[in-house]
């Protein structure tokens, strides 16, 4: 009833055609996304903005199953919201401190003067070239698309070479993070005072 | 169908949240998660192409920018950790060791 003029508003666009289910699944996804999203960047509690991080993950695999990327989605979950966010949630619980003041305003006028000139911008450029994109296949992908046997299949023959970097680079970043995080002990350092000890 | 153009209006939103929590946070926990956000966006980008294109490489793209950014999460929180360890604070206003 209350939305009976947006309707006839949309009717008379010819616009209410495209308001199908994926267009408003597409809003309501947003949505979360961008929601999670602000309040991971605005939340005191780091805990608070990590599960607000997990949500905006899960709204983007939501997204790119929406994109017909169905391996990607379940990676997203996998990775995102599974490993990344499990790593990020014991760092928080271990070092968890309040701050005192947790916004850095000071030179924030500099900060203006060069990033209000550069939002305007990027929404001028972006409302530029985003009414020239034109979707090279509008119409529904083929049944094998972003399945894993088609993207396994890129991985492994034409990409093996970038597959098999990524391999070295997780390996040079579990060491790299063992080697960093380590606590520093050499053997002849003599022993750390007592108060140092129990702090 | 979705206008690809709502996924790319979305993934210029999400990077330009990541960029201000970049910005404007203090805690290194915190830049931390919007560096993430901002990579999230560029995968974003590259699958809403790739949808538009019917062109699978896209995903194989995507797969690689999240190994690289578990990779980055890891290398980056371990840094956290060994500052915090030696500094009692993740402050990154006051991490400047290389600035004097």
């Amino acid at each position: 009833m209350l939305l009976a003029p947006v309707t006839a508003q949309l009717v008379a666009d010819g616009d209410v055609s495209t308001w199908t289910g994926p267009r408003v699944a597409f809003w309501i996804i947003g949505a979360i996304v961008v929601l999670g999203a602000l309040f991971t960047i605005t939340r005191k509690n780091a805990v608070a903005a990590v599960m607000s991080l997990v949500a905006t993950f899960f709204g983007l695999a939501a997204s790119y199953a929406l994109l017909s990327a169905h391996f990607l989605a379940a990676l997203q979950v996998l990775v995102y919201a599974g490993a990344i966010m499990v790593l990020f949630i014991f760092v928080v619980m271990v070092l968890n401190r309040d701050e005192p003041d947790r916004v850095a305003w000071n030179g924030v006028l500099v900060k203006a003067f060069i990033g209000v000139p550069a939002i305007v911008y990027l929404v001028w450029t972006l409302s530029f070239y985003l009414r020239q994109v034109v979707p090279a296949h509008p119409e529904a992908p083929p049944e094998s698309f972003g399945t894993v046997a088609e993207v396994g299949n890129l991985l492994f023959t034409d990409y093996l070479f970038a597959f098999e970097a990524v391999s070295l680079l997780l390996l040079i970043a579990v060491i790299a993070a063992v080697v960093v995080a380590r606590a520093h002990k050499t053997p002849d350092a003599p022993p750390p005072p007592v108060e140092e000890r129990h702090a | 169908m979705i206008p690809i153009q709502d996924f790319l209006v979305l993934s210029a939103v999400l990077f330009a949240i990541g960029v201000l929590g970049v910005i404007l946070r203090r805690n290194a926990l915190i830049v931390l998660m919007s560096v993430e956000l901002m990579l999230n966006a560029a995968n974003l980008t590259l699958v809403a192409f790739g949808r538009a294109h019917h062109d699978s490489r896209a995903h194989a793209f995507a797969f690689l920018v999240m190994a690289v950014a578990a990779a980055e999460a890891a290398v980056g929180l371990a840094i956290v950790v060994g500052i915090f360890r030696s500094r009692r604070s993740v402050n990154v206003d006051e991490l400047t060791l290389l600035k004097h």
